[in-house]
């Protein structure tokens, strides 16, 4: 735990833990590249994140503002330089957060905390450095529930991480057991066929992380949440479908995955008007429109159809649904590929950062970085996060794309069900002329990421106003707030007990070409709206190619029993009790191992495929 | 036969103090002044009996990360002991457990099995760390204390039979499975790996 120097020279520098960087980072040592990776956050995988509720304390002890320093003095002749700045201001705004307690609860409260709160507090920040150091001071003492709900408004207004809690108070009153479990994280859910699952399972990254099954997905319709029968079985199974639609569907179903010349007629009108014509009537429309392609009504109809694809193909993989949710949420991912970049001798650093670029002016290629402790790291190659990189030299779509999120906990289910533990998806179609269509997850207790009782609920659309605006209507229909217009019809609606209104930026505005950056720096984005995480997984891909065009992406890394520690060859190059050369001899006695590994995986790969079901 | 149980252990501890040479004694019982632990090895795998089970024991090394004290909080996920390793010979390094302690009450799971074991007391000429000392400390947080040499290999056998010894048998092996799994090549739709 020392303050050690880093290394001063590396292959490749990585900044920010997102998933594309930390892909990357993998990708990069595993082949013998020398990494640093490093993140000026306390914390791993950046705007993907996932907290425990004391990690976000100890964030705000640990948080300071970087001053720009003037490294000015370790440049070496023909440099300029680039200066980096804080990704976390600019991604996120318009952070609002909800906290509804009832008067029983609060006396509760108030007898295990001297601070007395408001039914219903309404923080509406913005992000303000003073007003922000004021209060999280004041509330740095404290260590109740109370407390500890507006320090989390503090930090997102001022940091734009997004978190959710997964305790509340009203259902948690002791707060031993809210400082216990809380864990917040970035809502993904997984296609179970895609880049990221192959790249999972390809390199062997697939060790690190457990994932549940969505079990069910739902559609908001007419005023009610019903169950969307997607695979054979919850076909047979629907109680919702006559016998009739039940064969259509079946029928529409099959004959879709194949391309028919019927189809090919209607490329390049809507989806929606090639699926009316196939007679299905309104149900099976709004099931195979919202919930399966999950497209909208303009969509055209080779893109719906391909959706449609894509959802069956993912369908009965690891369940029944084409979905996957890595317990713990997605925030673990980077987390993984950064463990496997260290497993094969990256470096790692949080709470460090990198303040500028040294550029050689003839060559306008990135020679070395100055970290945040005015150390000079020199570097074949830089890759970076977007946020830290100012807007003046990145090109991003106009007006910048932002995504807008809510994120609820509340006491029951939208749709109860046999099994409290259900994980569902919850398509929800526009609810006016003009708004956006809303991806709904809600995850159980058994997702890890909330208390059993509790349900986490994250709503996501694109952004056209704040995400309150966006969002809010359709919170207080589905849900019982003291908004929801109608008391009485919302007896049996869950409860919301807190929630967190916010915008982030969206990753997929960030153009991949023509950034004012040297040639060696190459830029990630952070997470976009879609379900499918194909970019950042590119991203990394692109970048690890451009540099290493001959390199495999990601190999399997070798199974633990395969491991043999060599003590002759170990020996033979400790003597020189070099650190470089001591890894160069590792490396070789590896790759022969690998090389035996490799050609047994490729072959399993290959079976695996030809045996895969479509269907 | 006898049921096979995985469990995940995790080493901490400062650099240096032996971490690697500990897991490279107890699973290949080798040992190497110069090991680099982190040679691709996501853990390593030793089994033991252990009463009517069997202990597969899935031994996590820091890969370096705690150098920089940057631990990702998936390393603790789902551990059912952690070993908290420190130098006798270095005073620092057992002064840093209290970190450690900390660190993994706030990442770690909450019944996790704790182990301390001083290393290198081979070296005992040259000891910083008193025995009594590091005992009262261990026992204070209720874990499992043991002085250890990965070169004359002591007491390694010992540390983990001890850590085998407190994880509770398996009541109900139905309970203790949750429908999470793993992603694998083969992907197999009926049949759900649990873990």
């Amino acid at each position: 735990m020392a303050a050690e120097d880093l290394p001063s020279e590396f292959d490749v520098v990585i900044l920010g833990t997102g998933l594309a960087e930390s892909v990357a980072a993998a990708a990069f040592s595993r082949v013998g590249q020398r990494v640093l990776h490093v993140d000026r956050r306390s914390y791993y995988a950046a705007n993907w994140a996932s907290f425990t509720f004391n990690g976000l304390l100890n964030w705000i002890q640990q948080y300071h503002v970087n001053e720009l320093q003037d490294w000015s003095s370790l440049l070496e002749d023909g440099e300029e330089v680039i200066y980096l700045s804080n990704p976390d201001t600019a991604s996120i705004k318009n952070l609002q957060v909800f906290c509804f307690t009832s008067e029983e609860d609060e006396k509760e409260e108030e007898a295990s905390s001297s601070t007395p709160t408001n039914a219903a507090e309404d923080h509406n920040i913005n992000a303000d450095e003073e007003a922000v150091k004021e209060s999280s001071e004041t509330e740095s003492a404290g260590n109740t529930v109370t407390n500890l709900l507006v320090a989390i408004d503090c930090i997102i207004s001022e940091h734009s991480i997004l978190y959710n809690p997964c305790n509340s108070p009203e259902n948690v009153p002791d707060t031993a057991r809210v400082s216990k479990t809380g864990s917040y994280f970035y809502l993904r859910l997984m296609y179970s066929r895609g880049s990221l699952v192959d790249l999972l399972i390809k390199s062997n990254v697939s060790r690190y992380a457990e994932f549940k099954n969505v079990t069910r997905i739902l559609t908001y319709r007419q005023g009610k949440v019903e169950q969307v029968p997607c695979s054979r079985a919850d076909v047979f199974a629907s109680r919702q479908l006559s016998v009739v639609e039940k064969r259509k569907l079946m029928r529409f179903l099959t004959s879709c995955m194949e391309e028919t010349e019927e189809q090919m007629a209607y490329h390049g009108r809507p989806y929606s008007e090639f699926l009316r014509d196939q007679q299905l009537g309104d149900n099976l429309e709004h099931f195979i429109l919202h919930s399966i392609a999950m497209v909208t009504e303009h969509t055209l109809t080779e893109e719906g159809l391909a959706s449609t694809r894509n959802f069956l193909q993912c369908l009965g993989r690891y369940g029944n649904t084409p979905f996957l949710f890595p317990v713990y949420g997605l925030g673990e991912i980077p987390q993984c590929f950064c463990r496997m970049c260290a497993v094969f001798g990256g470096i790692y650093c949080l709470r460090h950062s990198v303040s500028c670029l040294l550029v050689d002016k003839d060559t306008n290629r990135c020679k070395a970085v100055i970290d945040s402790r005015g150390q000079r790291i020199s570097c074949s190659h830089f890759v970076v996060e977007e946020g830290y990189v100012g807007p003046e030299r990145k090109r991003v779509a106009t007006p910048p794309r932002f995504i807008s999120r809510a994120v609820l906990i509340t006491d029951s289910s939208v749709l109860s069900s046999n099994s409290d533990q259900q994980v569902s998806l919850v398509t929800i179609p526009p609810i006016a002329a003009g708004c956006a269509a809303v991806r709904m997850v809600e995850l159980s207790s058994s997702t890890m990421t909330c208390m059993p009782g509790t349900y986490l609920v994250h709503l996501t659309c694109q952004s056209s106003g704040s995400a309150y605006e966006d969002l809010s209507p359709l919170v207080s229909r589905i849900f019982c707030t003291p908004d929801s217009p109608d008391q009485g019809n919302t007896q049996n609606c869950p409860s919301v007990l807190w929630c967190l209104y916010f915008n982030i930026t969206d990753g997929s505005g960030l153009e991949t070409e023509g950034h004012d950056l040297p040639s060696n720096v190459y830029m990630c984005s952070g997470p976009d709206g879609g379900l499918s995480h194909e970019n950042a997984i590119k991203q990394a891909e692109a970048i690890f190619s451009k540099i290493l065009p001959d390199e495999d992406f990601c190999p399997p890394a070798p199974n633990p029993e395969d491991i043999i520690y060599d003590g002759d060859a170990t020996a033979s190059a400790e003597g020189e009790d070099k650190e470089g050369e001591d890894k160069e001899g590792e490396k070789e006695n590896q790759d022969k191992l690998e090389e035996a590994v490799l050609t047994e995986e490729t072959v399993q790969t290959a079976t695996a495929t030809s045996t895969l079901p479509s269907g | 036969k006898m049921a096979i149980r995985e469990l995940k252990v995790c080493l901490l501890g400062d650099t240096g103090v032996g971490k690697s040479s500990i897991v490279c004694r107890f699973v290949q019982d080798h040992f190497d002044h110069n090991i680099s632990p982190t040679i691709g090895a996501s853990f390593l795998t030793k089994t033991v009996p252990c009463g009517h089970e069997l202990h597969k024991f899935l031994i996590w090394d820091t890969a370096g990360q705690e150098r920089f004290h940057s631990l990702a909080p998936m390393y603790y996920r789902g551990s059912a002991a952690a070993v908290i390793v420190y130098d006798i010979t270095k005073l620092d390094s057992f002064q840093t457990l209290k970190k450690w302690v900390k660190e993994l009450k706030e990442h770690g799971p909450e019944d996790i099995v704790v182990a301390i074991a001083g290393n290198k007391n081979d070296l005992g000429d040259i000891r910083e760390v008193p025995m009594k000392e590091a005992k009262e400390f261990a026992e204070s947080i209720a874990a499992i204390f043991i002085e250890t040499s990965a070169r004359n290999a002591v007491n390694i056998e010992e540390l983990f039979q001890k850590i085998s010894k407190q994880i509770p048998p398996l009541e109900n092996p139905e309970v203790e499975s949750n429908d999470s799994f793993k992603l694998t090549r083969a992907p197999a739709p009926s049949t759900r790996r649990c873990c």
